[in-house]
């Protein structure tokens, strides 16, 4: 990444020299150098491993499948990242979710369908709460979403009374209808031309969603324009507070929906699921290539920051390499990623 | 410069003074001297050198030529900082320690433990009149005061040279004439005192030497009795600006013009004007003149609904905080806060619109938004090939023509603009001052705040100038014959209004 044309200075005032833009520019190298970053991995892992079990398709399914859930978050959470904010309340937003499914279904006796909005209702609430705070009474999102998370993770084991919850065993006395069991499975579970996971097929759709609002739409612009620079934004008398709100409650909303399938695909639920997305989510991001600082930030960034992660705690996890490996790589890799992005920056300067 | 009096090897000498930051030629063979016992007033237009020239005297910053001596033997600032105290309008001090802590950081001695303030810090504490605050921690006491304890501090060192930049525009009227007192002081004592202001009132009112400064020279020493505002004044215009449009062209606004913009009654909520009364033309540009602190940046940023104030607003014969939204647009004066680093010139240029740009679905149009921007590059002669370079790669100049370029797109029928051409070569300004001729004789009013008259001569049709709150009567600009004639009038205008200066007992 380093040795690459990013150290070619950004072009004088008058000259020729670029024919496309130096923010496209950037954004390209930073996703090239993932990508050559992630084809390393693969290839020290093929060498690594033993034949026939790293690089198969089978197991390349299996990490697509694996990064879904990371992903879906993370493209959530890279919208509020753009915009110049934090939130630090998707994984409890994640454990609210499934838990709210799981009681409201089968112990509440809901039909699945109302179950399955119920979810995304506070997920509308908590994103909501979240921007009022940050927007309205100006309290920094890092406190706010801090906060609010340990709200919400107090509200999960209080409605889950901190039981595990299946459909199909349901506790004594209820009854789950086996149709419903399977279409909600279905969700997640389907069996689909080549093994594709259904939950890559959600992934794919929701980042080509992502993709188009951060690079192709009005609100995407705009979001990077606050997140630039909010003081500018605001004497350009940009909706600043209107797309705050909008980037908490999609995140809360995308937390929700990797928390459904999840739940469907693995067939129960806990109330401290989701408790440990923080790190991934946040890293994938992070190594995705979005500034902390706001206004900068991709799909396929992020996506790809996820893919890296997923292939590496793969491959570790194939060479039974113990899971205290896999946390020294992965925050290596994290932060590795941003002392190559300081590098890239300072050559381009 | 060598006939005013000052015994040579005294004092502080600058010769030579150069600094080059990129291409940008900030001090030109800067020569100054400033001589023990009297106060030197240090004058000249925003981005002229002063900045930089404090920033040498002060050690934060070496020059690239010259030198600076100090009791006739050569000075390093950077070396030796101790002998030199700046004195800000925020003073650099800890506002968590105690007014005495402040006195005494740096200068604890070797142990770990802090020590008792001894009789001589007491006794300063007292001559400066801070001592009934020694316990109080900085932050809680008033700016003058923290001011005497930046003072303090520097007496305590035994600082020789005292400079004071732009020290009193946030401060009373009161606490400025004891500030005032205190530079007559420290001069009696045989240090060197600086005054750094815009405000020529008090330049002349205190300094016993004038020096101006223009385009990185000290071009004028003014001595005895010529330190007047009138001479002050004057010396800072000449040459610094020409007509461009012809004065029947700005006559030519009839008074039955419609009005585009009126106000009445209009009165900041945070008490920085009051009860002003404003009207402007379709096809005029207004220029509202104040020092900092005058209320004068304050005004103009109400019109565009970015200060609070009371009374009654009307954009092109709408009223109320709606027709503000949408009938006005502001360009700040700072390009932080008026562009957005992280997008490209074409994104910049753009970021102000919305169903202009976008198709179903809330879809951008990438070449809809190219094709607006390179419209806007070629109208408003951006220097550059592509509008698809980040933004930072352009000058300043051209920086700030795509900043008054993306407020224009939108066509507001008033625009309002805070120092409009602050940081921009002289080039770029002749094309700001036409794009908002152009944009005013195309049925708009414009708005402009101005620190500077030669920005109000060659751009303005009509001035304002605000001086505590309240406005002037309008100067028709193109009464004036000439940039001297005009900077007269306003000066005068600023001072009418500060009686209290005229009373100061001299060097109490």
């Amino acid at each position: 990444m380093a040795q690459n044309s990013a150290g070619a200075p950004v072009p004088a005032a008058g000259s020729a020299r670029s024919r496309w833009s130096g923010r496209a520019r950037a954004a390209g190298l930073r996703i090239g150098g993932l990508l050559i970053a992630i084809l390393i991995v693969i290839v020290v892992f093929t060498f690594l491993s033993k034949p026939n079990t790293f690089l198969t398709i089978t197991n390349f399914l299996g990490v697509l499948r694996s990064m879904s859930t990371i992903a879906i978050v993370a493209l959530g959470l890279t919208l509020v990242i753009v915009v110049g904010e934090i939130d630090l309340s998707f994984g409890y937003m994640y454990g609210l979710a499934s838990i709210l499914i799981g009681v409201s279904w089968i112990v509440w006796g809901w039909p699945i369908w109302l179950a399955l909005i119920l979810p995304f209702v506070a997920a509308i609430a908590l994103g909501s709460i979240n921007s009022f705070l940050v927007t309205v009474l100006r309290i920094p999102s890092f406190i706010v979403t801090l906060g609010t998370g340990q709200l919400v993770f107090g509200t999960t084991l209080l409605v889950s009374n901190t039981a595990t919850l299946n459909p199909a065993y349901p506790p004594a006395g209820k009854v789950v209808p086996t149709g419903e069991v399977e279409w909600f499975f279905g969700l997640s579970n389907q069996d689909l031309p080549l093994g594709i996971p259904m939950q890559a097929l959600w992934m794919t759709a929701v980042a080509i969603i992502i993709g188009f609002v951060l690079s192709r739409s009005l609100f995407g612009f705009r979001l990077k324009a606050i997140g630039g620079n909010p003081a500018a934004a605001e004497l350009a008398r940009l909706p600043i507070v209107k797309y705050k709100f909008a980037a908490f409650i999609l995140c809360s909303l995308l937390a929700s929906l990797a928390a459904m399938l999840d739940f469907a695909f693995i067939g129960s639920v806990q109330p401290n699921a989701g408790v440990g997305l923080l790190f991934p989510v946040f890293a994938a991001v992070i190594i995705g290539g979005a500034s902390l600082a706001g206004g900068r930030g991709t799909a396929i960034g992020t996506l790809s920051g996820a893919l890296l992660l997923a292939i590496i705690a793969n491959g570790l996890a194939l060479l039974s390499a113990g899971s205290y490996l896999s946390n020294f790589v992965s925050g290596a890799v994290t932060i590795a990623a941003v002392v190559l992005d300081r590098f890239t920056q300072s050559l381009r300067k | 410069m060598t006939a005013d009096g000052t015994a040579s090897g005294a004092g502080l000498t600058i010769e030579g003074l150069r600094k080059w930051y990129g291409d940008t030629r900030a001090l030109d063979g800067l020569d100054l001297r400033a001589a023990p016992g009297q106060i030197l007033g240090v004058a000249g237009p925003n981005g002229a050198g002063k900045s930089t020239l404090i920033k040498i005297i002060a050690g934060e910053t070496g020059p690239d030529e010259g030198e600076i001596t100090f009791g006739g033997s050569l000075w390093d600032p950077r070396v030796d900082p101790g002998r030199v105290a700046v004195v800000h309008q925020e003073p650099q001090l800890f506002p968590n320690l105690t007014v005495a802590q402040n006195l005494m950081v740096g200068r604890e001695g070797t142990r770990l433990v802090t020590r008792e303030i001894d009789p001589a810090e007491r006794e300063l504490m007292a001559d400066l009149a801070i001592l009934v605050y020694a316990g109080r921690p900085l932050g809680e006491v008033p700016l003058a005061i923290q001011q005497r304890v930046e003072i303090g501090r520097a007496l305590a060192r035994d600082a020789r040279i005292f400079l004071f930049d732009e020290p009193n525009s946030a401060l009373t009227q009161e606490e400025s004439l004891d500030l005032f007192r205190r530079m007559h002081l420290l001069a009696d004592a045989g240090r060197v005192v600086v005054l750094v202001s815009h405000r020529i009132a008090e330049l002349a009112e205190h300094a016993d030497r004038v020096a101006l400064i223009l385009d990185g020279r000290c071009t004028t020493i003014l001595t005895g009795e010529d330190v007047s505002q009138e001479n002050i004044a004057a010396g800072l215009v000449t040459g610094q600006a020409e007509r461009e449009v012809d004065a029947h062209v700005r006559g030519a606004i009839g008074e039955d013009a419609a009005s585009a913009l009126r106000l009445s009654g209009w009165t900041h909520a945070g008490g920085e004007f009051d009860g002003i009364d404003l009207r402007g033309r379709v096809g005029e540009v207004v220029a509202i003149v104040g020092v900092e602190g005058s209320g004068a940046r304050e005004l103009v940023r109400s019109i565009a609904g970015f200060e609070r104030a009371t009374g009654t607003i009307e954009i092109a014969g709408r009223a109320g905080g709606r027709a503000v939204v949408s009938g006005t647009g502001l360009v700040s004066a700072d390009r932080q806060t008026s562009l957005f680093a992280n997008l490209t010139v074409a994104e910049n240029m753009v970021v102000r619109l919305g169903r202009e740009i976008t198709a179903a679905a809330g879809a951008l149009r990438p070449g809809r938004m190219l094709k607006i921007a390179r419209d806007l590059r070629d109208r408003f002669q951006v220097r550059t090939d592509s509008v698809e370079v980040p933004i930072r790669s352009l000058s300043g100049g051209n920086q700030q023509k795509v900043a008054i370029a993306a407020a224009m797109v939108r066509r507001p029928p008033v625009l309002v603009l805070e120092e409009p051409t602050r940081g921009v070569d002289l080039g770029s300004k002749r094309e700001i001052y036409r794009l908002m001729r152009e944009y005013a004789g195309e049925g708009h009013a414009l708005v402009i705040f101005c620190t500077e008259v030669p920005e109000v001569f060659e751009a303005a049709d009509i001035a304002y100038v605000v001086s505590d709150g309240r406005l002037s009567p309008p100067l028709l600009v193109a009464d004036y014959p000439d940039v001297e004639a005009l900077a007269r009038s306003v000066t005068r205008l600023e001072r009418h209004s500060r009686p209290t200066h005229e009373m100061l007992p001299a060097s109490a």
